[in-house]
């Protein structure tokens, strides 16, 4: 027993000594110095996401602001953009060199002689002027009183043609001349204060290409330019009928004011002064997603209750098309798009939406602009699990 | 506190180091393993050797046995020094058959009774020499691995609360209080593989040792048992 004993000390002696020395301290294990890589999860909406803007555009760090930042500008807008006027332009690298030209020649020679004979003259007058009218009317023909009516008033505040027309009245008056001596007058009288810049009004008078109002402007400065060539009564005539519509609304005055401003460039971003961004026809942003549509079905379901005595109403499909406002109520009424086949189950899908309108539907919040168009399928086996 | 240590990353991983890391529980079970595993070495080796002079032992006696040497002679030359196996068997009843009949045994049935009971007895005290301390390789092998455990157990409790202790929860401060708690089962399973191997192999071995033995008594007895006729016949 000895020996076993002592050879098994000594065996274990030589082990712990051999594993004492080979196994100390194993290698450092070589870490690699690699950063970790973040995984994030993404909605796959927020890939396909993409905001109104031009195609051809480039694209900027900052797109063409909302509609909704600023509503008061036009209420009923349907650009996106902050520009007062609801241009539908294409995108054009730079501005062509006539409308520059057309838009900024008139303005300076209409505004010193227009403006202080507009000031000055004619509101002290306006109020002589019916006064003149029905005194002449009474001696010439009807046909008179109309004309020299829309003439003064639509005269008085755009200057030019209209100190004339209050001096040749006095005379008419005076002197009782025919109607035709009027316009030649005026005519005249024109041609004697500012034959030049007269003959530039008419340039500018067709420039503004976006207006559909330019019109009257042509005419009156035909009115005014070319009554010898044409009969006293057919500017009349056009001047009679058009006061008659545009009366309050129409000022010669303010043409310059009316007129389009802005550059034919930078189009794109409707009415926006900023340069269009990279993007779609339309905001494809907000969808809905597949658990808000299921949500939705949800609540649809519960209103919905299948025709009694239908048979077979599991096999019928129907896709109910309707609106909601921003606030979460139906707008009109609901629209089967793709029919059943079955018009009694038809309206009582119809009749789910209607139902769950009144008991109030849950949507979720800021989601507002695609709740403007809404298609369900009413599927009684996934929604009422038939 | 000292476990705090722990966090001193990688740096005291050797055997030794992490031997002298551990709570005393740990070290108490290290070295009562390691103490298990040299005396379950002492016990092979003594019994390897034993079984293997004991084999060669009764490889001799057999050849002299059946060498048709007397048995007289045989006795004569074995009695006189320590015998083992089927030598001390022999001795065992040749004594016995001496006895009875220097004083004239008058029952043969007696003699045989008492032949085979001294032979039985030499085989039991053989066998238990040869098995003997075999049950503390049995015992080692089926328990060391669970005090192995157990050390580790404590000294991952141990290197837990030290975590705790630390508010660090870094592998750098978790590795080292495991290696050192995982040490202990190391060494359980040291002790222990050898001593399951080793005890199927020599309670094998001591079987086999046995039963050849116990050929040997049962031949021997049957050899006794013609003499003890012989002799009443020639008395009679």
């Amino acid at each position: 027993m000895r020996t076993g004993l002592t050879t098994s000390v000594i065996l274990h002696a030589v082990v712990l000594a051999f594993g004492l020395f080979t196994l100390s301290s194993p290698p450092a294990m070589p870490a690699a110095n690699v950063e970790s890589v973040a995984v994030d999860i993404v909605p796959m909406e927020a890939i396909a996401q993409s905001l109104q803007g031009d195609k051809k555009a480039v694209m900027h760090e900052k797109p063409a602001p909302l509609p909704t930042k600023r509503p008061d500008v036009v209420p009923n807008a349907q650009k996106v953009g902050e520009n007062s006027v609801d241009t539908d332009k294409p995108v054009t690298d730079e501005a062509k060199p006539k409308p520059v030209e057309k838009t900024s020649a008139p303005p300076p020679a209409p505004t010193p002689t227009e403006k202080p004979a507009a000031e000055d003259v004619p509101k002290p007058q306006e109020k002589p002027k019916p006064t003149p009218a029905t005194e002449v009317a009474p001696t010439p023909t009807p046909k008179e009183e109309v004309k020299p009516e829309p003439v003064k008033q639509t005269d008085p505040k755009p200057a030019p043609a209209k100190e004339p027309t209050p001096t040749p009245p006095k005379e008419t008056t005076a002197a009782i001349q025919k109607e035709e001596v009027k316009p030649d007058a005026v005519a005249q009288a024109i041609a004697k204060e500012q034959p030049t810049e007269e003959a530039k009004l008419p340039d500018s008078a067709p420039a503004p290409e976006a207006r559909p109002k330019p019109q009257p402007q042509p005419a009156q400065a035909e009115s005014a330019k070319a009554p010898d060539r044409k009969d006293a009564e057919k500017p009349v005539k056009e001047a009679s009928s058009k006061p008659k519509s545009d009366e309050k609304q129409f000022n010669a005055d303010e043409i310059s004011a009316l007129l389009d401003k802005q550059k034919p460039s930078g189009g794109g971003a409707k009415r926006s002064t900023q340069q269009a961004s990279l993007g779609g026809d339309k905001d494809q942003g907000q969808k809905l997603s597949k658990s808000e549509q299921g949500a939705l079905e949800a609540q649809l379901g519960g209103c919905w209750t299948l025709p009694v005595g239908l048979e077979g109403s599991e096999n019928f499909v129907v896709v109910v098309r309707f609106n909601l406002d921003t606030n979460g109520k139906l707008d009109g009424r609901p629209a089967v798009e793709k029919s059943s086949g079955n018009r009694q189950f038809d309206e009582s899908a119809v009749r789910a939406v209607q139902k769950c309108d009144v008991a109030g539907l849950q949507v979720p919040a800021g989601k507002q602009d695609i709740w403007n168009d809404i298609r369900v399928t009413f599927d009684p086996r996934e929604m009422l699990g038939l | 506190m000292e476990n705090i240590a722990l966090a001193d990353p990688g740096a005291h991983l050797s055997i030794w180091a992490l031997f002298m890391q551990a709570s005393w529980v740990v070290k108490l079970v290290m070295i009562g393993l390691l103490c298990a595993s040299i005396w379950t070495w002492a016990i092979i080796i003594d019994k390897l050797v034993a079984y293997s002079r004991m084999r060669l032992a009764l490889n001799r006696f057999e050849q002299v046995f059946w060498s048709g040497q007397s048995l007289e002679d045989l006795y004569r030359t074995l009695s006189d020094r320590k015998t083992t196996g089927m030598g001390a068997i022999f001795v065992a009843a040749m004594r016995e058959w001496q006895k009875s009949f220097e004083k004239g045994a008058k029952s043969p049935l007696a003699l045989q009774t008492r032949i085979d009971k001294a032979m039985d007895l030499a085989l039991t005290r053989e066998m238990e020499r040869l098995e003997g301390r075999l049950g503390f390789l049995a015992t080692t092998g089926s328990a060391a691995p669970f005090i192995g455990l157990f050390g580790t157990v404590i000294g991952i409790m141990t290197s837990f609360q030290a975590i705790a202790a630390s508010k660090n929860t870094s592998l750098s401060v978790v590795a080292p209080g495991i290696a050192e708690a995982l040490l202990a089962t190391a060494i359980g399973l040291l002790a222990a593989i050898p001593a399951v191997i080793a005890y199927n192999k020599l309670s094998s071995d001591a079987n086999k040792l046995a039963v050849r033995m116990e050929g040997f008594s049962d031949e021997f007895s049957a050899i006794l048992s013609r003499q003890i006729d012989e002799k009443v016949a020639q008395k009679a």
